[in-house]
């Protein structure tokens, strides 16, 4: 049986050693409209008379779940399973050393503009064609608030519980309005913890888990408050006002229910599962989760995430693609790359529902098929956002220590004096 | 009696429906159509539908579950009969001469306390040299690596709850060694060696992390060929697809179990009857 | 003779260990220098030894002490839940079995299902909105427990954990009771012995061996365990779920210290070795 199959195996691979490699491999992003979008433009791509038969595209997808971890290992190890892969704002730095800068078509400017760029470079080089551009929104159930915004005889039980809980007399706002100490008393008032009579069991849902991208959800808030990781001199400078405001808020709002009981499990999927259920009145949630939770409750609309003293914010990361250092086919990696960062890909990658952040110029040729990549354009360039150092060698590490400590301070296993002692003393060595 | 039957019964109806109730939830759940796992989280199919069994079994270029349960047959087969033919005479060894006491049994035995993912890099590049990266042997090998503390165990506990005199017996005749073990211990042996085979089967048809590291293309096994459907659409998951996969990829070890289970009693009898 | 004994041994343990030097022997020499040097992955090929820092940093880790309690609190619970249960089953429904071999079947169910997977199933089943159990618990009861917070999150995967593997201990313990000679349960029946006398001074003594194994192989799944806890709940709020396992697979790929990562494995074999090994010695020298 077994030596059978070692026969089986050998010739396997003699025959895979005589055929593979002769294209251009690209390991994208599972199951997504990512991939579905991948997928129209490498049709695009390959049907084009100048790209030549070895060139080809042909495109591989792995588990999304341990995506990272198993591209961290491909690429330490030198793995020449492909030529291009994913690669993220917040891993670049970590993967740069196995990967080769490269360089985007000249119309890549005017494409994607400066900050998008930004989202895919390293050390001053550019390690990636940006293809999709995550933020995060303000979700909320626009049939709940208008009917709290027309009712005024609740408007005094809505100051009652914003002076009880926030310190501060609060009247029912816009949420186009909202600054987060809106946002919170909006999520007191629709919790039955709170307001037995509330139409929702919870009036927001926070994703708590300790997972490095509930992090990033989190980030819009301290940043409104001025929160950075460090400051120009490269001090950290998380141990500030604005984390512990942020920090505390949102405990306060998982100590009084306003998030159910269990979200330091949730994830994503937990989330929006929560939100659909109708259980939930607003939640700052990724762009990506749009179509599925206006799927289920259809009142649904979108904004960006409130405001702080310091202004509105929304975290940016970006998805692109970049070429493997151990790439046995980098002509032919080089070449799909540049056409990637045409404007001739970069719309069709839009139109077959990818998500990228395009300049104004060029979003107004689709503006009609994607009118979200208008919103999205417009709020990663008005709000959007990267913390200091969030695209260094170990930002990846940074987030996950966060995780670490903060949830621990939300789930009551430390106070906030010693998860901002414990996350200064990480974030100084991994950050400088 | 009869009552007492009764209560035997109850108990027996209880635990096997608290032990089985998230696989009798996921399979209700994949009878459902997406709109409905988000609306209906009762164990009540309003509107059953076998969309989601669909999906998982249809091919596309890129999901391919059968090719997904091959891969991971040939390589629990290797995963689970290997670490048997290795560990069977070193556990006579061992069990009769106390042959390997000292160091070796605690060392394998000992693998199965680590989270052998540390391995994953010096292993990858390896595998790279070797050309064993995304093979089903490869993936089986490591497996039987996993299998091997357990085998271990489970078959040098077996041997030596053999009666001595029947080896006695065999040696009076003058047999050599290997026939001794080949003729007389491994017939006996035979109900621990069903129940190594299943442990070390269903073991290496769960694995995942290795699966994941190891393997790209041509020799993904179905845990993670199964990851593949969670998330077809968009991050979020797709519960009734994943519940649908979960209960295919769950079937086959289910089946060898099932077949099994007489052999296990079985055999268990005739050897207590030969004791 | 002894000389011609060791040659045999030697032959009967080859097998094994040419299969482990094959597949581990780089691995492990390559780990071991990795624990020894300051390593992350973009030092792969260049690993600078450090001597005994990694080992120190460890050691220093409140994080690595918290996982440590978690596994062995974590294994010593489900261990002696999933053998008391189980030995429970087997011996009480043997006679319904005996005629009905279909419910070792029914029974052995869930420990067939993949622990990650089972993991996602739990993560389904507990989820206020959309599992079952919170869903019947608000409609008959208008409350529900929620499983997944930090007070609660221990008990319920300690729970996740003994309903999926009480089936491993139930079939050990099945097969052992059925190898119990039937002619020793007559003898003992006709002095007039109560079935809980026969069980208490015959079958579990006889079944002692295969008890102590299944607490043993039961208690070192609970303290590796890993797939199960990592689907459902990661690493739990403030580390609160990191179980050995977690704590070693989060260094080693999430953090990328691989360093710190294979040093905790280290000290874990040691520590788990030496105490096999003064466990052998000592039953050697009891029996």
């Amino acid at each position: 049986m077994i030596k059978k199959h070692l026969l089986g195996s050998a010739a396997l691979l003699a025959m895979l050693a005589g055929t593979a490699h002769a294209e251009v491999t690209v390991l994208g992003w599972p199951g997504g409209p990512e991939e579905a979008a991948l997928r129209a433009v490498t049709e695009i791509y390959n049907a084009r008379a100048d790209v030549a038969d070895e060139d080809k595209v042909e495109l591989l997808f792995t588990s999304r779940d341990g995506f990272f971890d198993k591209l961290q290992v491909d690429l330490a190890a030198g793995s020449t399973a492909f030529d291009i892969n994913l690669i993220a704002t917040y891993s670049i730095g970590r993967y740069a050393p196995f990967m080769e800068p490269i360089s985007l078509s000249d119309e890549a400017d005017g494409v994607f503009g400066d900050t998008v760029l930004s989202t895919m470079q390293f050390d001053g080089q550019q390690y990636g064609v940006p293809t999709d551009l995550s933020l995060h929104f303000l979700y909320y159930r626009e049939d709940l608030i208008d009917a709290l915004l027309a009712d005024e005889s609740q408007h005094a039980l809505y100051g009652d519980i914003a002076e009880e809980y926030l310190g501060e007399r609060l009247a029912p706002a816009s949420p186009e309005d909202w600054t987060w100490q809106d946002f919170a008393a909006n999520a007191l008032y629709f919790s039955r913890s709170v307001n037995p009579d509330s139409p929702t069991r919870y009036g927001t849902v926070i994703q708590m888990k300790n997972l490095l991208f509930n992090m990033m959800v989190f980030h819009s808030l301290p940043r409104s408050y001025g929160g950075n990781w460090m400051d120009d001199d490269g001090n950290i400078t998380v141990d500030s006002e604005a984390y512990r405001t942020a920090l505390e808020l949102a405990k306060m709002l998982y100590d009084a229910g306003a998030t159910p009981p269990d979200s330091t499990s949730y994830e994503y999927a937990e989330a929006n599962t929560a939100y659909s259920a109708g259980q939930v009145a607003a939640m700052v949630q990724w762009n990506a989760a749009a179509s599925e939770l206006t799927e289920a409750q259809p009142e649904t609309a979108a904004f960006a995430p409130p405001s702080g003293p310091e202004g509105r914010f929304t975290h940016i990361h970006g998805l692109g693609l970049g070429l493997n250092a151990a790439a046995e086919n980098k002509d032919g990696a080089t070449a799909f790359l540049e056409w990637l960062s045409t404007e001739e890909a970069a719309l069709a990658y839009a139109r077959a529902g990818g998500a990228p952040g395009l300049t104004n110029e060029t979003v107004g040729a689709i503006s009609e098929d994607r009118p979200d990549l208008v919103q999205v354009g417009d709020y990663a360039s008005n709000y959007g956002f990267v913390m200091n150092g969030a695209t260094s060698e170990n930002a990846l590490s940074v987030y996950e220590a966060q995780a670490e400590e903060f949830t621990g301070f939300w789930a009551g296993t430390q106070d906030l004096d010693e998860a901002m002692t414990n996350i200064t003393a990480t974030m100084s060595d991994l950050l400088q | 009696m009869k009552l007492g039957n009764a209560v035997r019964w109850l108990v027996f109806v209880v635990a096997a429906l608290a032990m089985n109730f998230p696989v009798i939830a996921t399979l209700i759940t994949a009878f459902k159509s997406p709109s409905e796992v988000s609306r209906n989280p009762s164990l009540w199919i309003e509107a059953p539908t076998l969309q989601n069994f669909a999906t998982v079994l249809t091919v596309s270029d890129r999901l391919d579950i059968y090719g997904y349960l091959t891969n991971s047959l040939v390589a629990a087969l290797i995963g689970s009969i290997l670490p048997m033919i290795l560990c069977f005479p070193i556990a006579w060894a061992m069990a009769r001469r106390g042959a390997g006491q000292a160091i070796l049994f605690p060392l394998v035995v000992n693998l199965r306390a680590l989270p052998l993912i540390i391995f994953a890099i010096p292993l990858y590049m390896m595998y790279a040299t070797l050309g064993l990266l995304d093979t089903k042997l490869g993936l089986g090998l490591i497996l039987a690596v996993v299998n091997l503390p357990l085998a271990f165990l489970l078959l040098v506990n077996a041997v030596g709850d053999i009666p001595l005199e029947l080896e006695e017996a065999g040696r009076m005749d003058g047999a050599r060694l290997w026939r001794l073990l080949w003729y007389i211990v491994l017939p006996l042996c035979r109900p621990a060696l069903i129940t190594t085979f299943i442990f070390g089967f269903i073991t290496a048809w769960n694995e995942f992390l290795f699966g994941l590291m190891l393997t790209t293309q041509a020799a993904v096994p179905v845990t993670v060929g199964a990851s593949f459907f969670f998330a077809t659409s968009g991050g979020g998951v797709q519960w009734g697809v994943a519940a649908a996969v979960m209960i295919v990829a769950a079937l086959p070890p289910l089946l060898l179990g099932l077949v099994m289970y007489r052999r296990i009693s079985g055999s268990m009898v005739t050897g207590a009857v030969k004791g | 003779m002894a000389t011609k004994e060791r040659r045999e041994n030697a032959m009967l343990a080859s097998p094994m260990v040419l299969f482990l030097v094959a597949i581990l022997g780089f691995p492990t020499l390559l780990s071991i220098i990795y624990g020894f040097s300051d390593t992350s992955f973009q030092t792969l090929r260049s690993p600078e030894f450090s001597g005994l820092d990694n080992f120190r940093r460890v050691i220093a880790d409140d994080g690595f002490w918290q996982a440590a309690w978690f596994s062995l609190r974590f294994g010593v619970i489900t261990a002696v839940l999933q053998c008391a249960l189980g030995l429970f089953l087997a011996v009480y429904l043997a006679p319904l079995i005996r005629r009905h071999g279909w419910m070792v079947a029914v029974l052995i169910i869930p420990m067939i299902v993949a622990p990650a997977m089972m993991g996602l199933m739990y993560r389904l089943v507990l989820h206020e909105f959309a599992g079952p159990i919170p869903h019947y618990m608000y409609e008959w009861f208008g409350w529900s427990p929620a499983f997944l917070t930090y007070q609660n999150v221990f008990k319920t995967v300690v729970m996740a954990e003994t309903l999926q593997w009480t089936p491993f201990a139930f079939l050990l313990f099945l097969a052992a009771y059925q190898a119990i000679p039937e002619d020793m349960r007559e003898a003992a029946r006709v002095d007039g012995t109560k079935p809980w006398q026969l069980f208490r001074y015959v079958e579990l003594p006889l079944m002692m061996p295969t008890v102590y194994v299944a607490l043993f192989i039961r208690f070192i799944d609970g303290f590796r365990v890993f797939d199960n806890i990592y689907t459902l709940v990661g690493a739990g709020p403030g580390g609160a779920t990191t179980s050995m396992s977690i704590y070693i697979y989060e260094a080693f790929l999430r953090q990328g210290d691989i360093g710190r990562a294979l040093a905790a494995a280290i000290l874990l074999f040691v520590t788990a070795f030496v105490l096999l090994s003064l466990a052998q010695r000592f039953r050697r020298g009891t029996t």
